[in-house]
């Protein structure tokens, strides 16, 4: 258990080192010189390399790359080109949060709402609603978001038409925006975690002791309740990590067509501006908490479940 | 270990004396497709699909980009078939023309992953050794970043520079390139895991033991084996790879206007919803429409070339 623990860590610094390394040489190889394009018409050398120097561009790559690492380490995300002298951490610190909160709520639709359909379709294998549901899952599971947004706008200004309170559809802060970014982002990772959840009851219903149950004669609803569910609940810890993969993905696309300024916004807003730096540090953030996330539902998975072992 | 580079050549001789008198019946692809149905139907789907994106605008002969002021924000009628943009451009013509992009974008990055994929994962699996560990390291380091995180952060770093330099030709390569990084990695994984299993099975291990060469096993024996894999990879591929460009466009980093890209047709027409659905419909309905056939179609290949892994 200890040594599984152990093997994983020992292969997450080369993981670390892979996005942070990755990213920072494609902003190291960036076409243009982003100085010069901050000085604008003025060509004092004086100023071009004390701004130089202050964005540590006049340094070797491989010092640049330490400097970012030990940056990192600190919190320091280095500085905005747009916004000169700004620090990177400054712009993005509020969205941030905005996404954490967004994913979040997401991750925990999609959890509350996938795993009861998904058990509830596979108690009844092959049963109607049993298709019926997983369909629907497959089709939240497959519709690209911004596909969906566009059928919850018009269902939304269809219900207004007929008098009916309308939901906003973009911007930010009052509770009532929070409604169909929420239903966006969570309705990929739903449709996964019903369908693997469904999948995980099949398999538990299989086992044996399912079987010895039935055999001493304790009701369905009994051996459901405190001998399947358990047992199928182990597996579904393993499909989080999945699901926030999907839902960082998605809060780009649902943040800039709601309009709200969480982390993958500002990120677009830095494209536009070729602000490289805002662009680097939200590719780190969002790769790095994927993968501690990942590693946390592992750990949970194993300290849960004693016969699992993590190969590799 | 084992020498069999020393002598070359000569196992073509050897395997007309082994074949024997009643070789079995050769896999004919034509054939098990033709029996197919799902495979059949969603393939002729994919050549209308095809048809309709290289033809399409040719036929049409409307202008994708030229604006019509006296109709805006038009719902179908018949001058325009499908309406018109919030800047009056012919959405038949752009809906065409973004089909093609998508196309386009989807060969381009299926011809990287074969080629970079498919054959760094057969000559990784092949060869073993340094090689090996060199191209799994690659594929883990890209494989670190979750869903399209690495496109987005290339394509937007290169984008602006390449746009000026090489021009709409250049940028659809830089999307495709950028979204190739993403599934290339997973290509390669595939293949690698493939290879490892067929070259330690009998017939290479008999067609080594008649003096075949590397080049020749991997040639004869391993390549049409891994080639029906490597087709349906990749044809399911092109749907995320449709979905992916369409988010790349969406987000400016893609197609630039006023180039017509499905994803940016959605996001321009998203703001007027409530006046004309009918712009955000078609686009969507066209995207839906792509993907859907082409995970069909993979699906149905599936069937075709490697029956025993149906599920």
């Amino acid at each position: 258990m200890l040594k599984l623990i152990a093997k994983r860590l020992v292969s997450l610094p080369f993981v670390v080192i892979s996005i942070t390394f990755i990213t920072f040489i494609v902003g190291y190889m960036a076409p243009g010189d982003p100085i010069l394009a901050m000085l604008g018409g003025r060509t004092d050398p004086a100023a071009y390399e004390r701004l130089k120097h202050s964005y540590g561009l006049d340094q070797p790559w491989q010092d640049q790359y330490l400097d970012y690492l030990s940056g990192l380490l600190r919190g320091d995300l280095g500085l905005s080109f747009r916004f000169q002298g700004r620090p990177v951490a400054d712009i993005i610190a509020s969205g941030i949060s905005v996404s954490t909160a967004l994913g979040i709520a997401a991750l925990a639709g999609s959890l509350v709402i996938g795993i009861p359909v998904g058990l509830w379709a596979g108690v009844h294998p092959n049963s109607k609603r049993d298709r019926v549901s997983m369909i629907l899952m497959l089709m939240l599971y497959s519709i690209p978001s911004f596909v969906l947004i566009g059928l919850l706008r018009w269902i939304n200004y269809q219900f207004y038409l007929r008098g009916l309170p309308s939901l906003p559809v973009a911007g930010w802060g009052r509770p009532e925006h929070w409604i169909m970014p929420v239903i966006v982002l969570a309705s990929a990772s739903m449709g996964y975690i019903a369908r693997l959840t469904r999948v995980s009851m099949l398999e538990v219903q299989k086992q044996d002791y399912i079987r010895t149950a039935h055999a001493k004669g304790l009701y369905n609803r009994r051996v459901l309740w405190t001998h399947a569910l358990r047992n199928a609940a182990l597996p579904i810890l393993t499909v989080i990590g999945p699901s926030i993969a999907f839902v960082v993905t998605g809060a780009f696309v649902v943040e800039n067509l709601f309009s709200i300024p969480g982390i993958g916004f500002l990120s677009v807003q830095a494209i536009q501006q070729r602000d490289y730096p805002v662009i680097q540090s939200t590719t780190v953030i969002l790769a790095l908490s994927v993968l501690v996330m990942n590693l946390i539902t592992d750990m949970l998975y194993m300290a849960v479940d004693p016969r699992v072992r993590v190969e590799g | 270990m084992h020498d069999f580079d020393k002598q070359p050549g000569d196992a073509t001789k050897f395997r007309l004396e082994v074949g024997g008198a009643a070789p079995p019946k050769p896999f004919n692809f034509w054939r098990r497709l033709r029996s197919n149905p799902l495979a059949l139907v969603s393939l002729t789907l994919f050549a209308g699909i095809v048809a309709l994106a290289v033809l399409g605008p040719v036929i049409y002969g409307v202008s994708a980009t030229r604006p019509d002021y006296a109709s805006i924000n038009a719902f179908p009628s018949a001058d325009h078939l499908l309406g018109t943009d919030n800047l009056g451009r012919d959405t038949l013509a752009r809906l065409l023309q973004g089909m093609r992009v998508s196309l386009i974008v989807a060969v381009y990055v299926e011809a990287l992953n074969i080629f970079l994929g498919a054959l760094l994962g057969l000559l990784a699996g092949f060869y073993g050794g340094l090689l090996d560990v060199l191209v799994t390291r690659l594929a883990d380091m890209l494989f670190a970043f979750p869903g399209l995180l690495l496109a987005i952060l290339v394509a937007a770093v290169f984008g602006p520079s390449v746009t000026e330099r090489f021009g709409g030709i250049g940028r659809l390569l830089l999307v495709a390139g950028s979204l190739s990084l993403v599934s290339w990695p997973l290509m390669a994984r595939l293949v690698r895991s493939r290879v490892l299993v067929l070259r330690e099975q009998e017939y290479v291990t008999a067609s080594r033991s008649l003096g075949a060469n590397r080049p020749w096993i991997m040639v004869q024996h391993l390549l049409p084996n891994v080639f029906g894999m490597v087709l349906v990879a990749s044809t399911l591929d092109i749907a995320s790879v449709v979905i992916n460009e369409a988010v790349l466009s969406l987000l400016g980093l893609g197609i630039q206007p006023p180039d017509p890209s499905i994803g940016k047709m959605i996001t321009e027409a998203m703001p007027f919803l409530e006046a004309n659905g009918w712009q955000v419909f078609f686009p969507s309905a066209a995207l839906m429409a792509i993907v859907l056939t082409v995970s069909f179609l993979g699906d149905g290949l599936r069937d075709v070339a490697d029956p025993s892994a149906s599920t």
